[in-house]
């Protein structure tokens, strides 16, 4: 169950990152997702190092198979990231657009 | 002081729906007493690995569960760590004698996990992963396949490679009556199985398996009273970043060979002395990391001599430290034998207990007189590394 108070201190995680530019370090297409993730399935996840030299883990976005290569140039974008469950709380958190 | 295993069992490891967790430990727990000559009432203190029953079962609180399943009322712990929680129970029980609080200890690996759907299970399994994990949607199979994709780019590791660790596996299970799956794999067979996160295919991962593994440990006074005691040469564990996102590199899991490094320098041995390992193939790509992290192989290396099944019973030369290649996970590993969570750990000092005292029937190794268990918890975030001498 999604928690208000953990969305809300988790917002300037999210605020942080966004628009922020990095390479595909490594990658996966997820095929036999958890729960929440399921509709969207399959789904690409790669870990990402950014310009900054942070490393971040997420989904691409409006992606194509060839996006799926190490050194891929992408951007941190805020999507919905799950199928909201119970509590009603949209879960929001950050994806990445090839670039 | 010298810290004996006493004694030791394993239950069938597969979809046990007719049997319950309680049951299970109580038969198996049974027969590993009955193993080490001693009477239930001399069990001093219970360990209990376990990592799933609070999310999936919602019972917490197994240390008195099972205490009072067997009728005892010593004290009783569940220890935590993730796929690792079986190992670290064994470790924190031998802490437990050599601390000098107990004479002996009994240590119980056990996970229920067919009883949910693979979404639950694979949603319960992330609990060992970090926040930024889960909320990308990722699954242990799509960390392990991050592993797998680096470790190709820089080794050139291929996916028929990662299948050899599966059919030799496979192939072991097949000599183990225990073991979730008793028939033989072959590279095709594993190759046009279905991707479940590239490159990892289903046939590269371990099974969601139900099972019970039990051992009983005493002190040196107790244990010399035995015929053919195994000894625990040492036990160590260690731990890294809880995300793999935070690592420095993606091919090697720091924790397994920070945990090696100590673990060989207690026993005074080095990887050339070990004949038989049980290692955590939690994915075929785990198998090779492995291989690699405890020093059988040179970094880059294992793949192509697994490849050559220089690691598969029969095939290698009875035990030449020269060569310095043990066979691994004769039970047939996570992946053959199965992997239920809390238990594989214990399991594993089960399976190297047997093989030291020449009881593993036909998958005995020959001449075994050193050996290894490797049992990681999460992406490589903890990992226990035990060595046994007869």
């Amino acid at each position: 169950m999604l928690s208000p108070i953990k969305v809300w201190r988790n917002q300037k995680y999210i605020r942080d990152l966004l628009g922020k530019q990095g390479a595909v370090v490594s990658h996966t297409v997820i095929r036999v997702a958890p729960v929440g993730f399921s509709a969207q399935a399959p789904y690409p996840v790669v870990l990402v190092k950014l310009d900054d030299g942070t490393k971040v883990l997420g989904q691409v976005v409006d992606w194509e198979d060839s996006h799926l290569i190490s050194g891929q140039r992408v951007e941190v974008v805020v999507r919905r990231i799950y199928t909201p469950d119970s509590s009603g709380i949209i879960p929001y958190g950050i994806k990445f657009k090839p670039l | 002081m010298q810290i004996g295993i006493l004694g030791g069992s394993v239950s069938q490891f597969g979809e046990l729906w007719q049997v319950s967790p309680r049951f299970l430990a109580r038969d198996i727990v049974g027969q590993a007493i009955a193993d080490s000559g001693l009477a239930l009432d001399a069990i001093e203190a219970i360990y209990v690995g376990n990592m799933l029953s609070g999310m999936l079962g919602g019972q917490e609180n197994l240390g008195a569960f099972f205490a009072a399943e067997l009728g005892l009322r010593c004290p009783a712990f569940k220890i935590e760590g993730a796929c690792a929680s079986g190992g670290l129970a064994v470790h924190t029980a031998i802490n437990g004698i050599r601390g000098g609080m107990y004479k002996t200890a009994l240590v119980i690996g056990i996970e229920k996990m067919t009883d949910y759907g693979s979404d639950e299970v694979a949603a319960a399994l992330m609990g060992a992963g970090s926040d930024e994990e889960r909320k990308s949607g990722i699954t242990f199979a799509g960390l392990y396949a991050l592993i797998a994709q680096q470790h190709r780019e820089k080794y050139g590791t291929t996916e028929q490679q990662m299948a050899a660790v599966a059919v030799k596996n496979h192939f072991h299970a097949s000599l183990n009556p225990k073991a979730h799956f008793q028939s033989p794999l072959t590279i095709e067979k594993v190759m046009r199985s279905a991707l479940v996160a590239d490159p990892l295919k289903l046939f590269d991962c371990s099974p969601v398996s139900d099972g019970v593994a039990a051992v009983v440990l005493a002190d040196e006074s107790m244990s010399k009273k035995r015929a053919k005691p195994v000894w625990v040469a040492a036990s160590a564990v260690a731990t890294d970043t809880l995300s793999l996102t935070a690592r420095h590199d993606l091919t090697t899991l720091q924790a397994a060979s920070d945990a090696a490094r100590v673990a060989y320098k207690q026993a005074g041995v080095t990887p050339n002395d070990i004949a038989v390992a049980e290692v955590h193939d939690c994915f075929t790509i785990a198998e090779i990391v492995a291989m690699e992290d405890l020093g059988f192989y040179e970094k880059g290396k294992a793949a192509s001599g697994i490849e050559r099944f220089e690691t598969m019973l029969g095939k290698r030369k009875p035990f030449d430290s020269a060569q310095g290649r043990p066979v691994v996970n004769p039970s047939g590993g996570l992946k053959g034998c199965g992997h239920p969570v809390g238990a594989t750990g214990v399991k594993q000092i089960v399976e190297i207990m047997q093989q030291l005292r020449g009881q593993s029937g036909k998958r005995q190794v020959p001449d075994a007189r050193i050996g290894l268990t490797h049992n990681v918890g999460g992406s490589g975030a903890v990992a226990v590394v035990h060595i046994l001498r007869s």
